[in-house]
């Protein structure tokens, strides 16, 4: 069936025909040339290849039938020890059959893994190395314990220039047929923030309205995809009403299924765009980080968010 | 309405107030007393919790000994001019047509100093002119603000009433109301409202209501009140204590678990802190508890547990400063009903995640992230697009009717915009053919 979704149609099959991150791909097609590779950690934040790259390198080493000899885990879906494990294991230990004499884990996202299931990742590494080289992806390298990242080599993914994001929206307009105007192109560029598969998903969605692509379509998509409540509780709890931002804040996490991480992130880029002295707003992306850095350690994300929102009115209330 | 039995039932003579019987006794005899002249007190202060029998017991004394019975209660207007004109005119003139006079002074306690200006010494100068009885009732006898009077008073106290005193009053109640009631249940219903008559009365009758059985079953739910009411003891110790170690207690009053007893802070905090800068600090307290509460779990780390307490319990105490003092309700976590009610969505929502995700070499949850608000987009702007990414996605009806918007909030969420687009559209389609008719 063909690939419905343009960002999986799209993908790139092979090393070759990745067009960025090109130190990257260029040590990978050594690892083609000479059939061995380290264990690898590919750094790097969404929409920026890490998984691409992995698939590429798994097809260009394993040929056609690489899914015998390679296998893909989300960490945050399967995520835990009982899955590095069991299923880890079982794929690890059975040798391969080809002439590349080792097989590929992907495991995706996996700074979304609990340090516990990371210590046993390290030990079952360890154990498998002769038969089975890791790949793991994840945004930040430092979220991966110390000694998994000795154990990689690391490779770090950028956000996509904006030129390139620029060709390859081009490229995928014109096989699709669809009328991309420059503006278009423009909006969707500045939108991607060097993010690949949000530059794709949205031309995809702005195509769906059946007209020629501007940049008003651009918008009209990233509006309705992400709405800009965040700005609107903030605003609510700066006016001092905390019970209204609490609730929005309450269907932006339900609802909208957003993550914690999302909202302190778009917090973070709206809080210097408040009208509140610089000194507080310094104060306020401190106490940002603080929380971004609790709900790593485990804190509940409403009950983290909320308390600074209530910070934010009680400010308010002080400036006024 | 049929009537409330508290009036129905209310006794007519000294011998039907159940309880109390000393105080009844001196109470008595201090009425006795004005038959020999007036006596060195001129006024009674009967005190004591709500529903011990306060009020009656000076109605139905009136009865007994054919007073008239001149009768002001919180309820009314009491500045100065208006107690002057009822209780200094009724107190001072002595007899009317030969009857004695008894004047009941109802909720002294419930004097407001600021809009009743002058009361309290009107009353005391009332006292030291009477010429008759007046009998005065207040819950707290050493309210400052009655003091002056509690001086010039004799006073009667009056206790909560133990089951021997107020189960024979409930069956001889239940007999006159043709209800055949289990001991049990009455039992249940003067254990759980401690004493107040009134209160035990209201509930047997709000338990009777359209019916002449009551079994135990009927009023078990009373010792789930209880623990509620235990909970709102809890929070308002936490939401008022000026001390931490008063504050710290609630914990051991609260009777649910510890998370649930967070979740019942969190959710009261905004309504009893008023205070935006008092709010930020118990809120602050609140994520400081949150953050030890994870660790001890995700480390097992128990002996984080009194550092997590401290902060909920003393951090919030400590955080009221500046808040004016309000009466506020509590109220139920919200969080909790309104994550079972979104449970359903939320569940269907990570499903969709999963099947892009097994497509699309990301999580459930990445895909949840970065695909389906464009989906979401497609699905409701591109049939024929939406139906290709169904077949290859394989989506239930569910699915799709979620991705469409079709599910109730979603709807609720898309109808906001569209039906602007569609006014706006409408008022220029108005416009211009008002414009057309006018130019022909």
């Amino acid at each position: 069936m063909e690939r419905a979704m343009w960002a999986e149609k799209y993908r790139p099959r092979s090393l070759s025909e990745m067009r960025n991150q090109t130190e990257i791909v260029g040590r990978l097609k050594k690892f083609v040339e000479t059939k061995t590779m380290t264990h690898c950690l590919f750094a790097g934040p969404p929409g920026t290849g890490k998984t691409t790259a992995a698939l590429c390198l798994a097809r260009d080493l394993f040929g056609e039938r690489y899914m015998d000899a390679f296998m893909e885990l989300n960490a945050s879906d399967a995520r835990g020890i009982d899955v590095v494990r069991t299923t880890v294991k079982e794929f690890a230990r059975i040798a391969t059959i080809s002439d590349v004499p080792f097989k590929i884990l992907v495991l995706d996202e996996a700074d979304n893994m609990t340090s516990d299931a990371q210590q046993a990742l390290r030990r079952t590494m360890e154990r498998y190395t002769e038969s089975c080289r890791f790949i793991l992806c994840c945004n930040y390298s430092g979220r991966v314990i110390e000694p998994i990242q000795s154990r990689c080599a690391l490779f770090r993914f950028t956000p996509l220039k904006s030129q390139d994001v620029a060709d390859y929206l081009n490229h995928i307009a014109k096989q699709e047929k669809v009328d991309l105007k420059a503006d278009g192109v423009a909006a969707l560029v500045e939108v991607a923030e060097g993010d690949l598969r949000k530059a794709t998903n949205t031309l995809q969605a702005a195509s769906s309205l059946g007209k020629p692509i501007s940049e008003g379509s651009v918008y009209m998509v990233v509006g309705r995809a992400k709405p800009k409540d965040v700005r609107d509780m903030l605003d609510l709890a700066f006016k001092g009403e905390f019970l209204k931002a609490r609730q929005m804040l309450r269907s932006l996490l339900v609802q909208y299924g957003l993550s914690g991480s999302d909202i302190v992130k778009q917090m973070h880029s709206e809080i210097f765009r408040i009208d509140a002295p610089e000194k507080d707003k310094i104060a306020l992306a401190d106490a940002i980080g603080e929380v971004d850095f609790r709900l790593i350690e485990g804190g509940d994300e409403e009950v983290q968010l909320s308390a600074l929102l209530a910070r934010l009115a009680a400010i308010a209330q002080e400036t006024r | 309405m049929p009537l409330l039995w508290t009036v129905k039932h209310r006794p007519k003579t000294l011998s039907d107030v159940a309880g109390n019987k000393e105080a009844k006794e001196s109470f008595i005899a201090w009425i006795n007393s004005w038959q020999k002249g007036i006596p060195p007190k001129k006024a009674a202060l009967l005190h004591g919790p709500p529903g011990t029998g306060k009020t009656v017991t000076v109605q139905a004394a009136a009865n007994d000994f054919k007073f008239d019975l001149v009768e002001i209660n919180a309820s009314d207007k009491r500045t100065e001019e208006h107690l002057r004109k009822i209780a200094g005119g009724a107190a001072t003139q002595g007899e009317l047509f030969g009857r004695n006079r008894l004047i009941l002074l109802d909720e002294i306690d419930g004097i407001n100093l600021s809009e009743d200006k002058g009361a309290i010494s009107t009353l005391v100068e009332t006292i030291e002119h009477a010429r008759c009885p007046i009998a005065l009732t207040a819950n707290d006898p050493w309210d400052p603000k009655i003091r002056p009077l509690r001086e010039l008073c004799f006073a009667i106290e009056f206790r909560r009433l133990g089951v021997r005193d107020s189960l024979p009053y409930l069956k001889k109640l239940c007999v006159s109301e043709g209800i055949e009631a289990d001991e049990q249940a009455l039992r249940l219903i003067i254990d759980r409202n401690k004493g107040d008559m009134r209160s035990i009365i209201n509930d047997l009758q709000t338990f009777t209501t359209g019916r002449k059985k009551l079994n135990y079953a009927d009023v078990e739910w009373l010792s789930w009140r209880d623990r509620k009411d235990t909970i709102f003891d809890a929070l308002r110790t936490v939401f008022s204590s000026k001390s931490g170690t008063q504050a710290r207690r609630a914990t051991d009053m609260a009777d649910v678990d510890l998370d649930m007893f967070f979740e019942w802070i969190y959710e009261n905090a905004p309504l009893q802190l008023t205070d935006p800068r008092d709010l930020a600090n118990a809120l602050g307290a609140l994520s400081k508890a949150d953050l030890y509460l994870a660790r001890m779990k995700r480390l097992q780390a128990w002996q984080l547990l009194p550092f997590a307490i401290d902060q909920m319990t003393i951090g919030v105490a400590l955080s009221k400063e500046r808040t004016k003092p309000a009466w506020t309700p509590m109220r139920f976590p919200s969080r909790i009903t309104s994550l079972s009610r979104t449970r359903k969505e939320r569940a269907l929502r990570s499903a969709i995640g999963a099947k892009i995700g097994a497509k699309s070499h990301v999580s459930s949850m990445a895909a949840v992230k970065h695909f389906l608000p464009y989906l979401s987009f497609v699905f409701q702007n591109n049939s024929e697009m939406a139906s290709d990414i169904t077949g290859w996605l394989d989506l239930n009806e569910e699915m799709v009717q979620y991705l469409s918007g079709k599910s109730i909030k979603e709807k609720e969420r898309k109808a906001r915009k569209p039906v602007k687009v569609k006014e706006r559209q409408l008022a220029t389609r108005k416009a211009a053919r008002r414009r057309r008719a006018a130019s022909s």
